[in-house]
């Protein structure tokens, strides 16, 4: 196993008419462990992976995927990439055993072992239609069918997008617990912090089509701090706040999220006037969402 | 690819064989009620329509269904090469037309010449794969106007159009269609790619976009001429449609009556006896011959230009003429039954071209029958059952119509009007012609034919208007002569007639694009045999029209290089689309404009959020 990254962009754009959808991103994601890609919408994710995956053409720049120049992928490129997306998209009108043999004929490295492990989780009968499946049940299904592929990479967009919390977890745990993952480098993009929170070794923040931040989530999570202030008079202008992320003031007391602020705050926090101070820690969630929420579009008039 | 095939023949399965169904049913209904072998080119027009539209949508259903971003993704991402996918794909389609559309025809095909007596030639046997292929044209045309990008997708349809358009008939329709198949056929894999809509890479692919492309382009240009001529019209100001036409123009003399058009021709006669034979023409009988209107029928045309079968009232025989044989085969109208075989003559001999019932010339015998086959003239003599020459023209030429005129019959053929003594004619003599005239111009520009009876012959009036509103006909004139009954044939008066239409609008399919116009006029003609009846004098190109082309096609060349300059390509690449616009003209400056995207600004430096 070499250790060229698995996926590498080199000040990549993507335009949609005056729109940069991607925006000069430069990206390096290592071989091995789970990458979780997070953003609000509109982020660029869904637009990386179609470009990754030589399904869009970028507007300029550079992207390679295990190595390989995402516009000229091969089939055996192709063999070592697993994709799954948020919509499951499988043959509704084949069964489920004949979408499995399909498969098992076009994939040379097929785990059977994988799938039936897999498969296990979910009470699927092979006879059964992938139309008269749950959504939970295609997404096991889906999820079985591509770690039987045993692939290098495997991308996942949003899978649990609009599934219940008993299919969510059971999503998750096979994930987590199968043994198929354990040579491949996974690639989670969701929009559900807790789901992060689990399966990721490495946290990516995507903002605007460009890369924000990419550290293991504890250490992002680090960066974010809650202080909450009892300023009896006024607080300081919120243009004059180090790092501010959010302010709110509750019950009288002034609440900042702020990025990047050592105890130093707390001195700014006195300066200030302030009286008591406590420094509360964030949850990734927390952290993340007042981190994109920082840019994020508001009415005027909020 | 066997599986993606199978998964997606599984996916139509259900609806493939409803459809084979009722299709069957449809056909066997109407075989019930009519022989569908031997129906005119409408009627098979109307069911070529049916599976046209077959084909279309099913490659628009199929590809809509998986041309949506997820579903395409995970169509295309497995270890499968594209263009084998889409060989699965286009197989499943293909199958399913095949059994939808040409297994019914091909079991009806079968129902005829096995399970009735009605005539099953080679025509036949070939129609279901005529079917196919104008099914599977269509279905590729719709996979592409699914898969490529929607600014053109739609030009794919331009093959359909040829298809429609192609002169072409019998066995070399089919080869026109099979080309076409092939065409959109390869347009639908260039179109069949992870990144859909990017501008295609390769030299072929491009040229495979843009030349069907450009035709589109050129189509809409001659619609938007047809809606200005829709506005000309609601002007009152269109010369076919004014109230009051032209003075001395084509449309007057189309709508002049015969006796008026022959009187308009004799206007300017300065022959002495010019006054007397005004005074016979307003005196006697004017009779008209025009030139038939379907094209001339070749051996195993698919359709009938001509109705091919006569009915013997007496004998209650309906007698259908077999490509295959060459004769004519019978059928009792009463019991259904096959009753013997007709040709020419005591031992039947085979007819030496499609024959096609004519007018009857006013024979005794009301079931006899008048019939024509190439340059012959034969008759179907009811008592004896038998079939004879009566006349023939010199050979290669055609016999187009013929018309009783008082004691004579005229003859058109496609080189010269004959007439002969009807007597001799029924007599069963051969008789020679007593008199020739070679018509004066071009057949295809031959409106109609006024003929009158002098004392000592014919006064015969030639209209040369039949394509006077289009470039391809002779600049339009009337000629009148005189044939005396010894055969001599007098010039009596040349009248030029005005065109009515203004060379801009005749010429309106050329100088848009003369080469489209080429390519088009090759298309259309392809594999076409010749036809007697498109035969014209083509004018020169007017000095006017031959510089609004050069002018467009210099603005096309300076447009396109401007074009291409603002497109990421090479130079090399920039230059070559400018001299294709030079030459190509409108078409090809709006197939640059919609086939490659003006190239992107330079993203600028990015904006960096004040807390990253």
């Amino acid at each position: 196993m070499n250790d060229d990254p698995v996926i590498r962009t080199v000040g990549l754009c993507k335009r949609y008419g005056g729109k940069l959808a991607i925006d000069h991103l430069d990206l390096e994601i290592a071989r091995g462990s789970i990458h979780a890609i997070v953003g609000a919408n509109g982020a660029g994710k869904s637009t990386l992976f179609r470009i990754l995956l030589g399904f869009l053409p970028a507007s300029s720049g550079e992207a390679f995927i295990l190595g390989r120049d995402c516009r000229s992928l091969t089939p055996a490129d192709r063999e070592r990439i697993g994709f799954v997306n948020e919509e499951h998209t499988l043959p509704g009108w084949m069964s489920v055993d004949a979408v499995t043999a399909m498969q098992r004929r076009q994939y040379r490295h097929w785990n059977q072992d994988a799938f039936d492990e897999t498969i296990g989780h979910y009470n699927v009968i092979g006879t059964q239609k992938v139309s008269q499946l749950s959504r939970g049940e295609r997404a096991g299904f889906n999820l079985a069918l591509t770690l039987a592929q045993q692939p290098e990479l495997l991308v996942f967009d949003e899978p649990t997008l609009g599934l219940d919390v008993v299919a969510k977890r059971a999503f998750l745990e096979t994930l987590l617990y199968s043994n198929a993952t354990r040579n491949c480098t996974v690639v989670y993009c969701s929009h559900q912090m807790e789901e992060i929170e689990r399966v990721a070794d490495n946290l990516i923040i995507m903002e605007r089509g460009a890369l924000r931040n990419m550290s293991p989530p504890d250490d992002f999570r680090s960066r974010v701090a809650h202080w909450v202030a009892d300023i009896p008079f006024r607080g300081p202008d919120l243009r004059l706040v180090p790092g501010l992320l959010e302010a709110q003031r509750l019950d009288g007391l002034y609440h900042y999220l702020v990025l990047d602020q050592g105890e130093a705050f707390a001195d700014f926090l006195h300066a200030c006037g302030a009286r008591d101070i406590h420094h509360l820690p964030v949850s990734l969630d927390r952290a993340v969402n007042g981190f994109l929420a920082k840019h994020h579009a508001t009415p005027r008039a909020a | 690819m066997r599986d993606l095939l199978k998964a997606e023949w599984q996916r139509y399965r259900t609806w493939v064989l409803l459809y084979a169904l009722a299709h069957l049913l449809v056909l066997a209904f109407f075989m019930r009620i009519a022989d569908l072998g031997q129906q005119p080119l409408n009627v098979r027009r109307l069911f070529g329509a049916g599976y046209l539209v077959t084909g279309l949508l099913l490659g628009l259903h199929q590809m809509g269904t998986w041309r949506r971003p997820n579903q395409w993704l995970n169509l295309l991402h497995r270890p499968v090469a594209p263009r084998r996918i889409a060989l699965a794909l286009f197989a499943a389609g293909g199958l399913a037309l095949l059994v939808a559309v040409v297994l019914p025809l091909f079991l009806a095909v079968a129902w005829q010449a096995f399970g009735s007596a009605r005539i099953v030639d080679l025509r036949h046997v070939l129609l279901p794969i005529g079917a196919e292929w104008v099914a599977l044209c269509a279905y590729f045309v719709g996979v592409y106007g699914m898969l490529a990008d929607r600014h053109y997708s739609a030009s794919a349809l331009v093959l359909l159009l040829w298809i429609v358009l192609a002169r072409a008939s019998g066995p070399a329709a089919l080869a026109v269609q099979a080309v076409a198949t092939a065409i959109a056929f390869a347009m639908a894999m260039v179109a069949f790619r992870p990144d859909l809509g990017a501008p295609p890479r390769s030299v072929l692919a491009t040229c495979l976009v843009a030349v069907p492309l450009q035709v589109a382009v050129y189509t809409l240009i001659l619609v938007a001429g047809f809606v200005v001529e829709m506005g000309w019209i609601m002007l009152g100001t269109h010369p076919g449609n004014m109230p009051v036409p032209p003075a001395g123009g084509v449309t007057e003399i189309v709508r002049l009556s015969p006796r008026d058009r022959m009187l308009a021709g004799l206007k300017d006669a300065t022959s002495p006896e010019a006054p007397l034979w005004r005074e016979q023409v307003a005196l006697s009988e004017v009779r008209t011959l025009e030139r038939a209107v379907a094209p001339t029928t070749h051996r195993q045309d698919m359709s009938n230009g001509s109705p091919m079968a006569f009915d013997d009232s007496d004998a209650r025989i309906q007698w259908t003429f077999s490509h295959d044989r060459m004769r004519y085969e019978g059928t009792s109208v009463v019991t259904g039954l096959h009753v013997g075989e007709l040709g020419v003559g005591a031992n039947d001999a085979p007819f030496p071209a499609v024959a096609t019932p004519a007018p009857n010339l006013g024979h005794p015998e009301k079931s006899d029958t008048i019939i024509v086959a190439g340059n012959t003239l034969y008759r179907y003599i009811a008592s004896t059952k038998r079939i004879v020459p009566r006349l023939a023209l010199p050979a290669g030429e055609h016999l187009l119509t013929t018309s009783a005129i008082g004691g004579s019959v005229a003859v058109l053929g496609d080189r010269a009007l004959y007439f002969y003594d009807s007597r001799h004619l029924l007599n069963g003599d051969m008789p020679a012609p007593r008199q020739r005239l070679a018509i004066p111009g071009h057949n295809g520009d031959l409106g109609t034919i006024e003929v009158v009876e002098l004392v000592d012959g014919y006064l015969i009036s030639f209209a040369f208007t039949a394509q006077a509103h289009d470039m391809r006909g002779a600049s339009p004139f009337q000629s009148v002569w005189r044939v005396d009954d010894q055969g001599h044939t007098t010039l009596v008066a040349t009248r030029t007639l005005m065109a009515d239409y203004p060379p801009v609008y005749r010429y309106r399919a050329w100088w848009p694009s003369p080469a489209i116009h080429a390519l088009r006029e090759a298309s259309v003609g392809l594999f076409a045999t010749d036809d007697p009846q498109d035969d014209n004098d083509t004018p020169p190109i007017p000095s006017s029209v031959r510089t609004l082309a050069f002018m467009l096609m210099g603005a096309s060349f300076l447009v396109g290089l401007w074009l291409a300059s603002r497109r990421t390509m090479s130079v090399r690449t920039r230059l070559a689309w400018a001299f294709v616009c030079g030459i190509v003209g409108v078409p090809a400056v709006a197939c640059l404009w919609l086939m490659l995207p003006a190239a992107e600004p330079e993203p600028g430096p990015r904006t960096e959020p004040a807390h990253a």
